[in-house]
């Protein structure tokens, strides 16, 4: 008996397409676990709430799953999933348009947040001026430090975001410059 | 007007970042080793891109990974396989992504169609709510665990489950609280993990899915089977993993 249902598996395992497949899987599923924080974090800067950003997220994978299938480029993948999740992002926003402003994410917005959230958010006179700060940035300045914070690097912010490095730079530069005015006040 | 003689922001940040050209490196290099105040600003605008990154990371409380992992496993599993023989040139690839963009389209709005509570328990949980969680197990560490069978849910994470189904005022005496994927095959005690199961049910109940469960189990620890395999199937749909490991479109009759 265990022998037939043995053969039933390993025809379905071992078929030539399925191991690489597997392969592709698994390789999708550890750059879930290695990104899926920054880009959640990401996502909700653009005022989505947390359950959008989890289903946007796994379009973003699926995406990701059969671009690695294809046999598309590999070379950096972390640029490439950040731009994806900032496309798609822009869409929702178009098509849910009057949606909440983006800015730091309120912790309310998270359905289950760990103990004590209170604590995790601006807590300190110097966060709070730091977050207004920021809430005040142009959005391509506040997205250029979103993604520094998250360690992009220039390039690939630029490609994100669409802008040249000189540009990224210049934005980044403004931003720091704001925040620092704001943190001695 | 005169010139400042010091370094901008901008150029500190690209020589931080080492995107100067080679000529404009070395003039810029040259010039903050004989400069200190130059040197004092990269360091405050190192200092203040820490602190943000610091404050930026702690601002997110994210709920556990496990539940939207599976889920992406399910729905990965759901794509099918790729196109076969030599259709694969970038037409076949279009039409899968498009067939996929599809999937995803259609799977949106009926997440938005069911979206409104309450969702009514069923043989089969709703993949949104119910994706399935899985503990970072291996085969040799979950086969290593007896195989205990309807382990106790604890009572607080069973009223979330009945609150997330909308099951607020039904009888909790109707429906037990089961794991989707069973923790002798590695899942977790996790919301993503559990949904009610309506214990009048249908021919596709508890006990069809326990035999479903110890024949995977059985696969896994026998080298048969992925545990990651067994776990998708099981989530993905586990009537259709019983009816595939039995052979049979009808639970056989318990021996």
């Amino acid at each position: 008996m265990a022998d037939v249902f043995q053969a039933g598996v390993l025809t379905l395992t071992g078929g030539a397409a399925r191991p690489a497949c597997s392969a592709v899987e698994d390789e999708v599923v550890a750059l879930f676990d290695e990104y899926r924080e920054p880009l959640l974090r990401y996502l909700t800067t653009f005022g989505v709430c947390a359950a959008d950003a989890e289903e946007l997220l796994q379009d973003v994978f699926l995406a990701l799953f059969l671009h690695l299938r294809g046999g598309k480029s590999r070379a950096n993948l972390r640029g490439w999933l950040f731009r994806v999740a900032h496309n798609l992002a822009l869409k929702r926003r178009q098509r849910d348009r009057g949606g909440a402003v983006a800015g730091l994410p309120a912790p309310a917005q998270t359905p289950d947040p760990a103990p004590n959230p209170e604590d995790q958010l601006l807590h300190g006179q110097l966060q709070k001026r730091l977050a207004a700060a920021y809430r005040a940035l142009p959005e391509r300045d506040r997205r250029c430090l979103w993604l520094r914070a998250e360690g992009l690097n220039y390039r690939e912010i630029a490609a994100v975001l669409e802008i040249s490095l000189g540009a990224v730079a210049l934005s980044l530069a403004r931003s720091l410059a704001r925040l620092e005015r704001c943190a001695e006040r | 007007m005169a010139r400042d003689p010091h370094l901008s922001d901008p150029q500190l940040l690209m020589e931080l970042e080492g995107e100067l050209s080679r000529r404009a490196a070395t003039k810029i290099g040259r010039h903050l080793a004989a400069c200190g105040k130059c040197r004092a600003r990269r360091r405050a605008l190192e200092a203040m891109i820490a602190d943000w990154t610091r404050l930026q990371r702690t601002a997110v409380a994210l709920p556990s990974g496990d539940g939207p992992r599976a889920l992406l496993r399910a729905r990965i599993g759901r794509l099918g396989p790729p196109p076969a023989g030599p259709a694969r040139g970038a037409l076949a690839h279009g039409k899968l992504t498009l067939a996929a963009c599809a999937l995803i389209v259609l799977a949106a709005a009926m997440v938005k169609h069911s979206s409104p509570r309450p969702v009514w328990a069923a043989a089969v949980p709703d993949a949104r709510l119910t994706p399935g969680a899985t503990l970072r197990a291996t085969r040799e560490s979950v086969c290593a665990q007896p195989n205990t069978k309807n382990r106790a849910v604890p009572v607080a994470l069973r009223r979330k489950v009945f609150e997330s189904y909308g099951l607020r005022d039904a009888s909790p005496r109707d429906f037990e609280v089961d794991y989707l994927i069973t923790p002798a095959l590695g899942g977790a005690d996790d919301i993503h993990n559990l949904w009610p199961q309506p214990y009048r049910s249908t021919v596709w109940n508890a006990e069809v899915k326990d035999a479903l469960e110890d024949r995977l189990r059985d696969l896994v620890c026998g080298g048969a089977l992925d545990l990651s395999e067994a776990q998708r199937e099981i989530a993905a749909d586990w009537i259709a993993a019983y009816k595939k490991y039995f052979h049979t479109d009808r639970p056989l009759e318990p021996r």
